[in-house]
């Protein structure tokens, strides 16, 4: 009986098991067991979360923490297994027992490595287009808030501009050079697949400097690794967001079964000017106003000695030190804190980070808060889901407009030097339009918060091997909150009796995203790789704004808005939306040959009706000469390949939401009644602005893999500009936003890795990397001149590239005279607006970084030198500082000094006098600082070209067997210089500079800006 | 069965998602209407003209008088700022920042005028009288004629745009008329206007008959139309609305709206004016970049001269500043465009020109009086005319007259030095003569 019912339960056993069996289609059959370990060849550490497959099935298996691995497997020995981890070369083998040790090389260069491109992942020996990667690690500990900023010099393709010293503020980065005139020139910035936005929400004025780089609400520690798709072929995906460059941010995740790591990281910083504003002192702002006095009543034809001089004794003259009370020693302050790891089901990254930067100009500031969670879960072999969550709070103390006459740097620079900060009674004193700088700096009260959370979710379902479909819901929430309040002690607010303001403004991104892709290696001998996907996008971008202010507040310590005597509001709305449909298909044929292709289509609500569409091609081919039995006998290359591509990319982004259609703006109001007014001229055509781009590359290893080149040529062509046509002022309009005109990008790119040294014990790797590009407009309607305040320093004009700088051209001064000559373009014998012309340009010719890794036991060394060459800078430090006396009220800088005096005297600086008789008249005294050059000579303008010794760092890894016993995996310290040396002819303070930048047609000005500081910093990493 | 419900949802799915499709495609803002509808209906026939008031503060709240004044030697250049250095000198680059805004608010009022002048006889609406219409019609006639006036003194004669710019081609084949012609144009918007306006006997605000006649004696004025000059200027001094007000410094203080203004454009705390930003010091929170001259502060402190017009100024020694407008902080200065006390003068000078010497120095003591200053000494023509020209100096020290009369009575060069004409004009902006194929530059620039 008993045995009955013993026998009946394993039989009942038995059913359910071979339902369950049947059910879930697993062959119940056991022919083996195999267990086994996979390490470092290098190191013999064991290597977690690596994968290991059998070769014709599905069956695979990830190592848990100690690199172990088992399979019970219906398959008997002996099979093949394929083993792979990212950063190490696949393993193939066959194993016929159990157990077995598998050892894994360590990938020593970029070509096998998997790369993200646009909703794809590919081999990098595959790729046909242009793309370079950068390790997350690259941009981790150093003194700056945004990692784009950090890319600076890294990469080839890649030019990257800090625009002044202030932390968290603006950069210029641009990928293969300016696309556009007014359309935008960013790249799309996509964080774990999520399109994130790159507008500046900041709304206080700072004078055309770009308040924010938004990018720095990124946490450079949460970053594994960065991929920027610079041709069509890698960015055409992308479609209308592709044209100006991709940047692909992937976050760290953790691997599955792996134990949890927690790193601490920390490091603290402390910043100076490496050159700060000199301004000529009393005594010789008095020579100098005396001797123009004395030059202009001689130029009017009074005898000098019947002229009574403004400073009978300038050498008693006091001089005041207003530049020291402006610098300061500027502290950075980080903390990171992380953990990752995973279980056989999920994974999970979470990164919790600290920063708090001081400008070394008082009184700005940044602070950092940020929170990553990262994870995975597979909810069945076919099912996974995820999530990527950020949570960004930064804090910027602002200081407004500092090239605006109440600005801190201005109401440093400007006032004469002999002039008291204090009055008698001690209180702050101004000048002309002038601030006091301390009065700025200790009563500035401008604070812009933002809130910053990039989420995302999505679902991946495996329905056949290789064919997966991808769901992915994303948002974007940038929430920004500014408050200012000026109070009686400071210009702004002592006619007001206080004035303050205050501005909400919400930007969302909201992205859907279906993806159905399909990888698969067929044919008998697996010799056809195809990748193909196709996929669709829901894009929603929603600004909002609302702002009040008030003035007249009973006491300076009340700024709510709430009690000013008088307030008024403002909102303001605009929504844009992007319908895209898109497909992409790579074939590859015995890992020689590759062919692909992919075409995008979208729909903007920006555009008029009859255009809304746009359709961009792209298709590339990919050569592994390496693969071939000609090279492979050369024995001289490790890997070669060959890629070129041609494709269209579109651009709709940096117009307004509403650019296309015909408006009448209502708030032109009078008499508290409500008013319209023409403000745009409707343009039912406007369409897509278009990028073609031609590229051609290679990559190859030799030396057996210890020299990696990348070399890329590439030639964009930008056509059906979005330019804003200047029309004539007399249509009531001053432009027309229309499709006209075209760019010509076009350069050379060349990187290099090389492994110098690879012993044990000593490594030494050097990276290397140089971009050439060129750029030309090569049709538009007409110049469009601008910047500097209404000065049109700056010019478009077809056959020169963007960013020219257009000014009359000083010849020399006469040298008996003293009187500036000036080119004169047009032959008239006169100088008047028509011989301005185009004196250079902002663009640098070529840009680049050399790095250097050196390690040696524990310690590490590298050096990082950045340099550009080519470019110019305005400056207007000068221009308006070396005014010849024409400015009563503004000091001078010393490069006044160098003025003519006497006959004979070889200067390019004129003499000096404010006479303003002839202004047509060349070589005469009107023209030397006012007339019709009025000062816009080509004598400030200079060469901004530099090469500079961005970072040194050196560190120490303690030994293992130390740390182990106190239960530490790994601890790092490290001492870093940052902007150690710089190499320049430039004569302002930093060359690195671009004041105006919040407009992409005027850079390389340099106007009362913070200059790159000097930091010197040290920091610990730990990993428990 | 399985497979025809499949097919039939996603065919539905399909026609939702076109449809919505399109409607995603679509956004319209909530802040502007299409230009296709602006004006369609009583409100925003209302609304446009209004507009066009608004485009007419923008220039004359402070670019206008700054153009009329720091040219001149009443004003001069004290701050940093170098377009208006540029002004102060005479030297003025084609892309200075005053004279391109000022042209380009200009055309931008006379293309919001000839909006509302091509689409209000269109609208069709039982709510729109015929007198509201005549009367938006008649104001937007003024403001046209008072916009192609002010282009013509500061930059002669200008392209006549006299259609609303629905698209560019409107624009094409448009030269440069003659000052004349410029100025012909204004004379025909003035008539119209002044057929068209209401007249009562309390707005000075918005543009009525009286303001029509007033611009029309200064427009024969200019074109040295005297008797035509005498004749607008009595109509508008016989209306009891208007007086000289007493003490003269009251049109300028809050509330304003005196009977002084035949025309003054209101500002409000909505609908700022920040003009005495650039008037007043900064240990006052002004830039102080437009000063008094030294001339200019002696000639008001002199009782004999200045008189109850002493009030202009305020401060002491290095720091005299113009206080015309005050509202420091509140920012609700009007503009004054025209005061009665022209009008006299107006009338003195064309009697004077006509050589009815005992009128004209009637009209010029009546503004001399009212600034408690004794009557002129003045017996001859020639002493008259200098006398009026000096009187308006001082009357309107810090509003759009100075450089206009010294240039129109072609005095520029011996009392501002400025020998070569070619320097009376304005330039054409730069930006323009890269723009427009039809524009010519002024001679000398």
């Amino acid at each position: 009986m008993k045995n009955l019912y013993r026998k009946g339960f394993y039989l009942v056993l038995c059913v359910f098991w071979t339902a369950m069996a049947s059910a879930q289609q697993v062959n119940p059959t056991i022919k083996s067991h195999l267990n086994g370990i996979v390490l470092d060849a290098g190191t013999n550490q064991p290597l977690p979360g690596a994968v290991v497959k059998i070769r014709g099935t599905t069956h695979s298996v990830s190592t848990d923490s100690d690199g172990k691995f088992s399979f019970v497997t219906g398959q008997s020995f002996p099979y093949i297994l394929v083993v792979s981890f990212i950063g190490y070369d696949q393993k193939v083998l066959t194993v016929n027992g159990s157990p077995v040790t598998i050892k894994l090389e360590e990938t020593l260069n970029q070509l096998n490595e998997l790369v993200v491109t646009g909703y794809s992942t590919q081999e990098r020996k595959y790729i046909a287009g242009a793309i370079s990667s950068v390790s997350g690690s690259v941009v981790q500990h150093q003194p700056s808030g945004g990692f784009n900023q950090l890319l600076q010099g890294k990469t080839a393709g890649v030019q990257v501009t800090t625009n002044s010293g202030v932390p968290g503020g603006g950069i210029t980065f641009r990928v293969r050079g300016n696309n556009s005139i007014n359309a935008s020139v960013e790249p799309l910035y996509i964080i774990d697949g999520v399109f994130v936005n790159n507008n500046d929400p900041i709304n206080a004025g700072l004078g055309n400097q770009a308040a924010s780089n938004p990018m720095a609400d990124l946490n450079p520690a949460d970053i594994e690794d960065i991929q920027i798709l610079k041709d069509a072929n890698a960015t055409a995906i992308y479609g209308s967001l592709g044209a100006n460059g991709v940047v692909i941010v992937t976050t760290k995740r953790g691997k599955r079964n792996t134990k949890a790591a927690i790193n601490l990281s920390t490091f603290q910083g402390w910043s100076t000017a490496v050159n700060k504003f000199k301004v000529a002192t009393g005594p010789e702002v008095a020579l100098l106003t005396n001797e123009s006095r004395l030059n202009t009543a001689a130029d009017n034809g009074l005898d000098p000695s019947s002229i009574i001089l403004p400073f009978p004794d300038p050498s008693n003259m006091p001089t005041y030190d207003r530049i020291s009370g402006l610098f300061r020693t500027a502290r950075t302050t980080n903390y990171e804190l992380s953990t990752l790891g995973g279980t056989d089901k999920s994974t999970y990254y979470i990164g919790l980070g600290y920063l708090n930067q001081e400008s070394i100009v008082k009184p700005s500031n940044y602070t950092r808060y940020s929170g990553r969670f990262n994870y995975d879960n597979y909810l069945s072999d076919k099912l996974k889901v995820g999530t990527s969550i950020n949570f960004t709070r930064s804090a910027r103390k602002l200081s407004g407009s500092d090239n605006n006459p109440t600005g801190v740097i201005n109401s440093a620079l400007f006032p004469r030097s002999y002039l008291p900060i204090f009055n008698a009674d001690g209180t702050y004193a101004r000048y002309g339009s002038f601030d006091n700088h301390l009065a700025l700096i200790n009563n500035l009260d401008s604070k812009a918060v933002g809130w910053r959370s990039v989420g995302n979710i999505f679902a991946e379902y495996v329905f056949l091997p290789g064919l997966k479909l991808r769901s992915s819901w994303s948002v974007d929430n940038t929430s920004e909150y500014d408050n200012s309040y000026s109070n009686t002690l400071i210009s702004a607010g002592i006619a007001s009796s206080g004035s303050a303001s205050s501005s909400e403004t919400k930007i969302q991104v909201l992205t859907n995203e279906q993806v159905l892709s399909f990888v698969r290696n067929l044919g008998a001998d697996k010799k056809h790789n195809i990748n193909a996907l196709i996929g669709n996008t829901i894009n929603t971008i929603l600004n909002q704004s609302t702002s009040a202010s008030g003035s007249g507040f009973a006491a300076n310590s009340l700024k709510s808005i709430s009690v000013a005597a008088t307030r008024s509001g403002s909102a303001s709305r605009s929504a844009a939306n992007l319908l895209s449909f898109f497909s992409k298909a790579s074939y590859t044929y015995d890992g020689k040959y590759t062919i692909d292709g992919s075409i995008r289509a979208d729909a903007s609500s920006k555009f008029g009706a009859n255009k809304r569409w746009g359709y961009f091609p792209s298709g590339g081919v990919a050569w592994r000469l390496s693969q071939e039995d000609f090279i492979k006998e050369l024995n001289v290359f490790n890997e070669l390949k060959l890629r070129a591509s041609l494709g269209l990319s579109g651009n709709q982004n940096g117009i307004g939401a509403y650019a296309a259609q015909g408006l009448w703006s209502s708030g032109a109001n009078y008499l508290e009644l409500p008013g319209i007014a023409p403000t745009q001229l409707i343009n039912p055509n406007l369409t897509w602005e278009t990028t073609r781009q031609f590229n051609v590359g290679t990559e190859f290893t030799i030396l057996n893999k210890r020299l990696e080149i990348v070399a890329d040529y590439y030639n964009k062509y930008t056509y059906d500009l979005l330019l804003n046509v200047p029309v004539p002022y007399r249509s009531g309009f001053s432009s027309y936003l229309q499709n006209y005109g075209a760019v010509r990008n076009k350069g050379f790119e060349l990187g290099i890795n090389s492994t110098n040294i690879q012993t044990n014990a000593f490594q030494w790797t050097t990276n290397f990397n140089i971009s050439f590009n060129n750029n030309k407009i090569e049709k538009l309607a007409s110049d469009i001149s601008l910047g500097a305040s209404g000065r049109n320093i700056s010019i478009l004009r077809e056959g020169y590239s963007v960013n020219s700088f257009q000014l009359y051209k000083q010849l020399y001064v006469d040298q008996q005279t003293g009187n500036a000559v000036y080119e004169d373009l047009n032959g008239d014998g006169k100088i008047t607006s028509a011989d301005r012309q185009i004196v250079g340009n902002a663009l640098p010719k070529y840009t680049g970084g050399l790095t250097n890794n050196l390690s040696y036991k524990g310690f590490d060394f590298s050096f990082f030198f950045y340099f550009q060459q080519g470019n110019k800078i305005m400056n207007m430090n000068d221009f308006f500082m070396v005014h010849g006396g024409t400015q009563a009220n503004i000091g001078f800088l010393p490069r006044q000094l160098d003025r003519w005096q006497k006959p004979g005297d070889i200067t390019d600086i004129p003499r000096l006098t404010t006479y303003s008789g002839n202004p047509t008249e060349n070589g005469a005294a009107a023209n030397n600082y006012g007339g019709n050059v009025a000062s816009l000579s080509s004598r400030y303008l200079e060469d901004g070209s530099f090469i500079r010794l961005k970072t040194v760092t050196l560190g120490y890894t303690l030994p293992k067997d130390i740390l182990t016993r106190v239960g530490i995996s790994k601890l790092r310290v490290y001492v870093q210089g940052t902007n150690l040396l710089t190499f320049t002819k430039y004569g302002g303070l930093d060359p690195e500079v671009s004041s105006q930048s919040s407009n992409q047609n005027t850079v390389g000005y340099d106007w009362a800006t913070v200059p790159q500081p000097r930091t010197i910093q040290i920091g610990a990493n730990v990993t428990f | 069965m399985n497979t025809s419900y499949l097919r039939n949802t996603v065919l539905v799915a399909f026609v939702l998602l076109s449809g919505s499709c399109k409607k995603f495609l679509e956004e319209v803002p909530d802040y502007a209407l299409p230009s296709s509808s602006s004006i369609t209906d009583v409100s925003t026939a209302r609304a446009a003209i209004v507009g066009t008031y608004d485009r007419v503060q923008n220039y004359y709240s402070s670019s206008y008088p700054t153009l009329g004044t720091i040219t001149a030697d009443h004003v001069i250049f004290n701050g940093t700022l170098s377009e208006y250095l540029q002004l102060d000198q005479n030297a003025i680059p084609t892309d200075n920042v005053i004279t391109v805004s000022a042209y380009q608010s200009l055309y931008r009022t006379i293309n919001s005028a000839n909006s509302v002048i091509a689409y209000i006889p269109l609208v069709n609406d039982p709510l729109l009288t015929d007198t509201e219409k005549n009367k938006i019609l008649g104001e937007a006639y003024f403001i046209r004629a008072l916009s192609y006036f002010d282009l013509g003194r500061g930059w002669g004669g200008v392209q006549l745009q006299l259609k609303p710019t629905t698209d560019l081609t409107v624009l094409k084949g448009i030269k440069r008329s003659t000052l004349d012609q410029t100025y012909d144009q204004v004379l025909a918007d003035l008539i119209q206007a002044e057929q068209l306006l209401p007249e009562d006997a309390t707005t000075r605000n918005r543009a009525q008959k009286s303001a029509a006649r007033a611009l029309r004696a200064r427009l024969h004025l200019y074109r040295k139309q005297w008797a035509d000059a005498e004749t607008y200027a009595t109509q508008v001094i016989s209306n009891t609305k208007y007086t000289l007000v007493k003490p003269y410094k009251s049109f300028f203080t809050a509330p304003f709206q005196t009977a002084e203004s035949v025309l003054e454009l209101a500002f409000s705390s909505n609908d700022r004016n920040s003009y005495w930003n650039l008037w007043y010091p900064s240990s006052s929170g002004g830039q102080f970049t437009l000063k008094p001259s030294d001339g200019l502060i002696a000639k008001l402190n002199n009782p004999a001269i200045g008189g109850a017009r002493k009030a202009l100024i305020a401060g002491t020694g290095a720091t005299v500043y113009g206080v015309l407008y005050n509202t420091v902080g509140l920012s609700t200065d009007p503009a004054y465009l025209i005061r009665i006390a022209e009008l006299y003068l107006i009338r003195a000078e064309a009697r004077a020109q006509l050589n009815k010497l005992p009128e004209a120095a009637a009209d010029l003591n009546a503004v001399r009086g009212r600034a408690d200053v004794a009557a002129t000494t003045a017996t001859t023509q020639a002493g008259l005319i200098q006398a009026i020209e000096d009187e308006n100096g001082i009357e309107f020290a810090f509003e759009a007259h100075r450089w206009f009369d010294l240039v129109r009575t072609e005095r520029a060069g011996t009392v501002l030095g400025i020998t070569n004409k070619n320097y009376w004009l304005f330039p054409i902006p730069y930006s323009d003569i890269q723009s427009d194929p039809d524009v010519t530059q002024n001679p000398g620039y």
